[in-house]
């Protein structure tokens, strides 16, 4: 049974069931036809601001918990967390409340130019301790703990030192974060750059895990590019129940953003994930 | 060895340049990065001045958002701000051509984007007039809803924007000449409308905080005109708050 707030909103924490990621397309969907999914998440910085986008959000985040979900933090960089930013998420956090908070391992601007992408850093002990640094300045100012995500990767810095699921081992040790650990990135980033995704899951510590995204890629050649286009694919599936064997129950989104198709397809998408839960370790209720 | 801002600023500039070096392999992979981000400003871009993209066709529209880019890079990982530039761009880049009219366009259109995410507060009605002495009410400013933007152009742009909310809109007799008009939302809905140019500059005046005496001086209206002018503030509900 989900706990609910004086004002009937369902409260935290995000139950260990598949939810759905919210854009702006399905609002009216979510509202009119209430699917059984366990939670929504949303892309925190479109609900930065006021007007019809917030209002639609709080009817939605009426009926379900909620996740809010960074895009544009880039707290890797090294130029530093941009404040008005990093008070813009404080904003929606204070007037949604929702029940988690990520945001992901990447940087995303440099001399004062933005690019609006989830960029690759190099995996070294120098970027682990500026990470972990501007992770806990955020965590402090937003009164939360950040879970951070893994993102998917093109091309490798020559400079790492360590496995990708090292540093963020390493981040979560020294930030107190915890991890959002998305299959369908690491499953795009071994394909493209030769690593083992396999150990990557068995790497990770299993308490920072708080939540899994599943998601579809494209393929341009040998390159696999993370859209967030299409199905999950048969292999993304078979490492996420590979994950939840060794996690455990874990929160589980449903991310589409390009080529969006009906709700319904999400929803399907989302009892697929429900089914996978229910199949390792039985449903929580 | 590099630092790591030392390489952050290396791979911004090969995302800039697809000619200059980053330590990273495969390196022609860039090439994803670059498109990425340039579709991301792009899309942002598109999203706000849907009219100007649909005037200029979408190929010069990807030309504009490719200059524009150059000289006025997302300045915030929020994409609303994208746009804030681009008339100011456009005025520079268009200037004294047939298209200069396209800035004053965009002006509207990032009026409309402002308007889209701004708060809408309740509107107080002609009686809260009463609360003062009629020797009081010269001096009284008004405070308008947040969302409310007004723009004048020696060009019918209140008529393109009007006329392209509908697909495949022919293009607008230019010789229809100058128009202002107001941007906002009542009720949760947009309205973008031209405005007789009298009522236009005593709101602009009291907009720009002006007293109701002094915006009657400003604006040059006569007092049937005035007391029309103060009937439409009140009755479109864009008062909301009396000082």
């Amino acid at each position: 049974m989900t706990r609910l707030d004086p004002r009937g909103v369902p409260l935290g924490p995000i139950p260990a069931r598949a939810g759905i990621g919210l854009r702006f397309v399905h609002h009216d969907a979510l509202l009119a036809e209430r699917p059984a999914i366990g939670w929504i998440e949303a892309h925190t910085e479109n609900y930065f601001h006021d007007g019809a986008a917030p209002r639609a959000l709080e009817r939605a985040r009426a009926n379900y918990p909620l996740s809010l979900h960074g895009v544009g933090l880039g707290l890797g960089s090294a130029d530093g967390i941009d404040r008005a930013h990093l008070a813009r998420v404080k904003h929606a956090v204070t007037r949604f409340q929702p029940a988690l908070v990520s945001e992901h391992a990447c940087w995303g601007h440099a001399g004062g130019e933005f690019f609006n992408d989830l960029l690759p850093l190099p995996y070294t002990e120098e970027a682990v301790a500026l990470l972990a640094a501007h992770v806990r300045e955020a965590q402090d100012f937003l009164g939360v703990q950040l879970l951070i995500e893994n993102v998917s990767a093109y091309v490798a810095f020559e400079h790492s030192r360590l496995a990708e699921w090292e540093f963020l081992t390493a981040v979560v040790g020294q930030s107190g974060c915890g991890l959002l650990l998305d299959i369908n990135n690491i499953y795009v980033s071994s394909k493209n750059l030769g690593l083992d995704a396999h150990a990557f899951i068995a790497g990770v510590p299993v308490a920072s895990v708080r939540e899994i995204h599943l998601a579809g890629h494209a393929r341009n050649g040998e390159i696999l590019i993370d859209d967030h286009g299409s199905a999950v694919c048969d292999e993304v599936w078979q490492l996420y129940a590979r994950a939840i064997a060794r996690f455990g129950s874990l929160p589980t989104l449903i991310e589409w953003d390009t080529d969006i198709p009906a709700l319904a397809t999400l929803v399907a998408e989302a009892a697929r994930a429900d089914r996978v839960l229910e199949e390792s370790h039985g449903l929580a209720a | 060895m590099a630092s790591l801002r030392e390489l952050q600023r290396s791979f911004a500039a090969a995302l800039r340049d697809s000619s200059a070096d980053c330590p990273v392999t495969p390196a022609a992979n860039l090439t994803i990065y670059r498109n990425n981000s340039a579709i991301a400003f792009r899309s942002a871009l598109e999203a706000t001045f849907p009219v100007i993209r649909a005037r200029v066709g979408p190929d010069y529209f990807r030309q504009l958002a490719h200059l524009y880019r150059e000289r006025f890079p997302s300045r915030s990982g929020d994409l609303h701000f994208v746009g804030g530039d681009f008339a100011a761009f456009l005025d520079a880049h268009l200037r004294d051509g047939d298209y200069a009219w396209l800035a004053d366009l965009a002006r509207i259109e990032w009026s409309r984007e402002e308007a889209l995410i701004a708060p809408e507060h309740p509107a107080v009605g002609a009686e809260v007039l009463a609360r003062f002495n009629p020797e009081q009410l010269e001096e009284l400013v008004f405070t308008f809803q947040p969302s409310l933007r007004l723009h004048t152009s020696p060009y019918p742009v209140f008529s393109v924007w009007l006329a392209n909310q509908s697909e495949n809109a022919p293009p607008v007799d230019q010789s229809l000449g100058s128009e202002c008009g107001l941007i906002r939302i009542r009720a949760g809905s947009l309205q973008i409308e031209p405005l007789p140019p009298s009522l236009f500059s005593y709101l602009y005046a009291l907009a720009d905080g002006a007293t109701l005496g002094g915006a009657m001086d400003r604006s040059g209206l006569d007092e049937p005109g005035f007391l029309n002018a103060l009937g439409f503030v009140f009755r479109e509900g864009l008062v909301t708050g009396v000082a």
